[in-house]
């Protein structure tokens, strides 16, 4: 965990993660009454070139959408193009998408996984938050050019058995609530 | 006060604000909504949205929903859902457009923690989306202008190539015409000289002969001796071996620098021709005829000619002038053993000569320096650089073209394309 959080912090958070990740599998079941199948949320801290990696896959498409509140950051999601028709049909798309549905399906994928991920997480930290409108995110330089150092980054990979369907959701969170989730943390192990 | 302050936003914000609680049933209804549906609040609070509005029914059960599970906001932009409610354009008057652009959100609204209701937000984007939509299309237009001009801009470049082609070669043809004359009269009267040399040197051998002869019918030991002493010292023997060879080699030469004055000549001024209809087929035969000896020995020719070819008005002299320079090519392009392959065809306005070898071919970077003049990769010796340079000119003055199609390694296609009508006289 580098040195951002300590063992026991980690351990904290990837408890609540996993807490979280089980309520938004849930919320997105009843919402697309599918059965979609959850990673175990993988937290590390990164730089901005560690995160240009992360982003640095080919065809995928890439979103981005701000949350401010409590917590502040984004949440990005990596979807992977040949897998998007097959959730699309769930979220009520007339298929075969064109490429304005095939953009506004990725969109409304992305604000569901997200909204998922954030709210089991920041619920579960009485941390509340709200997020701004996904948009499509096509990053014009190679590297994140960033004003932040290092930061933490909670990644969960989506998958819907049987299809080609593979989304990553990332929440990025900045310096400023980084210390912020680390004190939150603190009070809790504390109590 | 804030109470009064809260209900004026909402009706003065221009912004279409309406809560639905669980069941889609209408508990806010702004001014916005009212005005644009023409539906007073009162008539439609404790309505079923969804009812309202049958042909958005779907879109807003979902979005409403994923609110509810999620308990967060979701969203629909204008540039997927254009216009989610079918309201006419904010600017009837002025505006291109005829229905109005929206964004909407569909935010959560809690009391004591739980979501009881979603609040949709209607934001008007009319404005936005034309000048964006304008925009792109402005985009699509100075792209394609763009790709237009640079089209334009290599067709201009070509020309430009082409136009300092003809400049130069016609700079160089000047420059050759005044060589050609300045090295004309001395090599005339070398030549003529050189003959004479030839001629006097063959008496000088034949009286020392003549003079040896009589040394020895005098039978004087030491006259002979005297005589062979003189000619080991002067090296005798070896001059008149080698004097010979020297002026035929010299000869030799001199006619070398004469075919290239000639050369010159030609490609300054193709003109002391006559022009006439010719059989441009009869004249490749001649000229075959002539480089005969160059190709028998190596080179396979294969023709293929069309009875039906069209004469052509030309000067046929000049033409069998670049039939030559090609076949002479083709043949030294051959190292040992190839095949050229000679072949016609025609339609009503071009005739076409072919002549393909399987030689070794032209480098890519010597392609565009073929035709100008004293460009040869050949040995010293074997060529002047004129030939293609000269053929050019005279194809240029038929109003015609030469193409080369080259690989290395496999061979070389050059074909000369003439019009078969020419009306005008020919092109300076």
């Amino acid at each position: 965990m580098n040195n951002l959080l300590s063992s026991d912090q980690r351990d904290a958070l990837q408890e609540l993660m996993n807490i979280a990740m089980g309520q938004a599998a849930n919320a997105m079941a009843q919402l697309i009454e599918v059965r979609i199948i959850l990673s175990i949320p993988k937290i590390t801290a990164v730089t901005p070139e560690q995160l240009s990696g992360v982003l640095a896959e080919p065809a995928v498409w890439l979103t981005r959408q701000s949350f401010s509140g409590a917590l502040r950051g984004e949440v990005l999601s990596l979807q992977v193009k040949a897998g998007v028709e097959a959730i699309a049909g769930y979220l009520d798309f007339g298929l075969p998408l064109t490429d304005k549905s095939t953009e506004a399906a990725v969109l409304e994928v992305a604000n569901v996984l997200a909204a998922a991920c954030l709210q089991g997480f920041t619920s579960q930290l009485e941390l509340p938050t709200r997020l701004a409108a996904p948009e499509l995110y096509r990053p014009k330089a190679s590297t994140v050019d960033a004003a932040w150092a290092i930061t933490l980054l909670m990644e969960v990979e989506f998958t819907l058995t049987d299809t080609p369907f593979d989304a990553r959701v990332v929440i990025c969170l900045d310096p400023e609530s980084v210390q912020h989730l680390i004190s939150r943390l603190n009070t809790m192990l504390e109590d | 006060m804030f109470a009064g302050l809260t209900q004026i936003l909402l009706e003065q914000l221009p912004l279409g604000i309406c809560v639905v609680d669980r069941q889609f049933k209408i508990e806010v209804w702004n001014y916005f909504f009212a005005d644009r549906t023409a539906k007073p609040a009162a008539e439609v609070i404790g309505q079923d949205l969804l009812q309202l509005f049958p042909n958005q029914a779907a879109l807003l059960r979902k979005k409403i929903n994923a609110v509810f599970l999620l308990q967060n906001a979701s969203f629909s932009s204008w540039e997927h859902q254009p216009h989610p409610f079918e309201f006419s354009s904010s600017r009837p008057i002025t505006g291109e457009e005829t229905l109005m652009f929206q964004d909407l959100q569909f935010l959560p609204v809690e009391h004591d923690g739980v979501i009881v209701s979603v609040c949709l937000v209607l934001q008007d984007v009319t404005a936005l989306a034309s000048y964006i939509q304008a925009e792109r299309s402005l985009k699509a237009e100075l792209e394609a202008e763009h790709s237009a001009l640079t089209v334009l801009n290599q067709k201009l470049e070509a020309a430009q190539n082409q136009l300092l082609q003809s400049e130069k070669m016609a700079a160089i043809g000047q420059l050759a015409a005044g060589v050609a004359h300045e090295i004309n009269n001395p090599i005339g009267f070398i030549s003529s000289n050189l003959q004479s040399l030839q001629d006097y040197s063959n008496k000088l051998l034949q009286l020392t002969d003549f003079y040896e002869k009589v040394v020895q019918k005098i039978a004087s030991d030491k006259l002979y001796q005297v005589q062979r002493q003189k000619w080991q010292q002067l090296q005798y023997e070896f001059i008149k071996a080698d004097l010979p060879e020297l002026l035929n080699e010299t000869c030799e030469g001199v006619e070398r620098v004469a075919a290239i004055v000639r050369n010159l000549k030609s490609f300054s001024h193709v003109d002391d021709s006559e022009w006439q209809y010719a059989n441009l087929i009869t004249g490749l035969e001649n000229t075959i005829k002539i480089a005969n000896n160059q190709l028998k020995y190596k080179v396979q020719l294969h023709r293929d000619f069309p009875g039906n070819l069209p004469e052509v008005y030309c000067q046929p002299m000049q033409l069998n002038q670049v039939f030559l320079n090609l076949l002479v090519n083709a043949a030294q392009a051959i190292e040992e053993q190839g095949d050229v392959y000679l072949s016609a065809t025609a339609d009503d306005n071009e005739l076409r000569l072919a002549f393909r070898d399987t030689g070794c071919g032209i480098a890519p970077e010597n392609l565009k320096r073929l035709f100008e003049p004293f460009f040869t990769t050949k040995p010293v010796g074997s060529g002047t650089g004129l030939g293609l340079s000269l053929s050019w000119s005279i194809v240029q003055k038929h109003h015609g073209r030469i193409e080369v199609s080259s690989t290395v390694g496999v061979g070389t296609t050059f074909t000369v394309i003439l019009p078969v009508r020419t009306t005008t006289e020919p092109a300076v």
